[in-house]
């Protein structure tokens, strides 16, 4: 399709559904006309709630036969160990007593399975940055079985009361919460075993969520984005431990937020690289969004789509630090 | 907030409180091999319980970052008295005898702010007395909030079933409410 063809085909596609046309104009460029109205009509469907099992407080067996007696169903996510699809029939999710209790956080998938991407060991320090609302925290000190340290920075002061809160009550004890911008870590006196870097976005995958998303960013939106997401990676890049694991995601699915900010670090950092990811989940990474040709590795990162997988739109890219010199 | 060691006087009269209402050596098993610090905020000090092996790195973080929580929240202090963290109930629970159970009706109003009365407890010790705080169990003995005792466990029986029993300080729905 030519470029003015495009243009004009998006604008109507952009009317109909109601979306901004720079944005139809970006996906029948990175997918083809089809797949761009599948993902249309999958944003119109609904995401399934789901839930994370705290183990830190209860146990699947224990949390299961308690929500099933509430008439509540779930079903196994197959590549998360404590990760459910979850059917409340009504209920409110957060209202229930387990939840008070802290047995379970609900949780989008996509968001669970960064953490599990992470991998956080026992023993480990780990740095959780722009941490609010805590999903992401309270899931890595659960898999570190509340030993070692979780460092979670967070800089809003109305998210870090939600923060907080959610540490108290799944009960996570190994953890350090500041309040810093993450873009500023230079003079942190520690180096991260690992980083989980889930960055604020223009939110361009949550679009089954929360509609109004179709028309309230511009693409100098995503540019601004773009720009906050290159320097919290940079700064993370940097005081990441020789040989410690980072993983960057993002709610977004623009490339612009995601391909694009992963080569720029690939090239000013050689010494970090692209890993695979070992778990079967979501579609490869673009080593050549729009045409423009990447590093060839980011096809080992993944993402979601909700025309796809079902699920919001995510990004998920998992780096090394190698270890000695590599300039 | 700054990060220091706890001040002796604090600290002991945090154990004398803890352990008069929650029992002798409460607070020596609640704090391990954990060392106590402690944070100003507003005119509260809050007290965090933290691994002795953070101690050494922590002293070069304290210094030039901003820390907002560490380890396990203990509680606070406020106008001189000291009010526990829901964050060591579970551990707490474990330890104590000073508990209500209250039934699963009671249990629920308590998770809504709601006070204890007559009609929903299920057990209460004997040897509890008036004005002193207990931790209120759910019937599966999950701890859902502290309450301080209105009358003396002993007159129970004479009460009405409307009559309050014990007044909710601090609940677990406060997670709810607290952000809406």
């Amino acid at each position: 399709m030519v470029k003015k063809e495009l243009r004009q085909r998006a604008k109507e596609l952009a009317n109909e559904h109601e979306y901004l046309p720079y944005m139809i104009e970006r996906y029948i460029s990175l997918w083809g006309e089809e797949d761009t109205l599948k993902f249309i009509e999958a944003c119109e469907q609904p995401i399934r709630s789901s839930i994370r099992v705290n183990t830190l407080k209860t146990s699947a067996g224990i949390l299961l036969h308690r929500l099933q007696d509430k008439r509540i169903t779930l079903e196994e996510v197959p590549w998360l160990a404590d990760g459910y699809h979850v059917d409340f029939n009504g209920a409110s999710p957060g209202a229930l007593l387990e939840h008070m209790l802290g047995f379970y956080y609900v949780q989008g998938v996509p968001s669970m399975t960064a953490v599990s991407v992470l991998d956080p060991r026992p023993g480990e320090t780990v740095l959780d940055l722009a941490a609010a609302p805590g999903g992401k925290t309270t899931h890595i000190a659960q898999m570190m079985q509340n030993t070692g340290m979780v460092v979670a920075i967070e800089q809003d002061r109305q998210r870090m009361a939600s923060l907080q809160s959610n540490i108290i009550r799944c009960g996570a004890t190994n953890t350090i919460v500041l309040r810093r911008d993450a873009k500023k870590l230079d003079n942190l006196p520690f180096e991260p075993d690992r980083i989980l870097l889930d960055a604020p976005c223009s939110g361009e995958g949550l679009i089954p969520l929360d509609p109004t998303r179709k028309t309230s960013k511009t693409m100098a939106d995503i540019r601004f984005c773009a720009t906050r997401e290159d320097e919290m990676l940079e700064a993370a890049v940097n005081v990441l431990v020789e040989g410690g694991t980072m993983v960057y995601s993002t709610c977004s699915i623009a490339p612009e937020e995601n391909e694009y900010i992963v080569d720029d670090i690939l090239k000013r950092h050689p010494e970090m690289e692209i890993v695979e990811i070992p778990t079967d989940f979501g579609s490869p990474g673009y080593s050549e969004p729009y045409g423009i040709k990447l590093n060839e590795s980011l096809k080992l990162a993944r993402r979601f789509l909700p025309h796809l997988h079902g699920t919001e739109g995510f990004f998920i890219c998992k780096m090394m630090k190698k270890e000695g010199p590599t300039k | 907030m700054k990060m220091e060691l706890v001040d002796p006087v604090d600290w002991g009269s945090i154990i004398e409180q803890i352990d008069i209402e929650f029992g002798a050596g409460v607070t020596k098993s609640l704090l391990g091999n954990r060392v106590p610090v402690t944070m100003s905020r507003g005119g509260a000090k809050i007290f965090y319980v933290i691994p002795t092996e953070w101690m050494s790195r922590l002293t070069e973080i304290a210094e030039i970052l901003d820390i907002q929580l560490i380890g396990k929240e203990l509680g606070s202090i406020d106008k001189g008295r000291f009010r526990l963290s829901l964050h060591i109930l579970v551990e707490l629970t474990e330890l104590t005898e000073s508990v209500i159970i209250v039934s699963r009706r009671g249990a629920e109003a308590f998770t809504y702010g709601r006070s204890i009365i007559r009609e929903s407890v299920v057990e209460l010790n004997t040897s509890l007395v008036r004005g002193q705080r207990v931790l209120v169990l759910n019937e599966n003995r999950e701890c859902i909030g502290i309450a301080a005792l209105s009358v003396d466990a002993p007159l129970l029986n004479r009460l009405g079933r409307n009559r309050l029993v014990a007044k909710n300080l601090v609940d677990i729905g406060w997670f709810i409410r607290r952000l809406g």
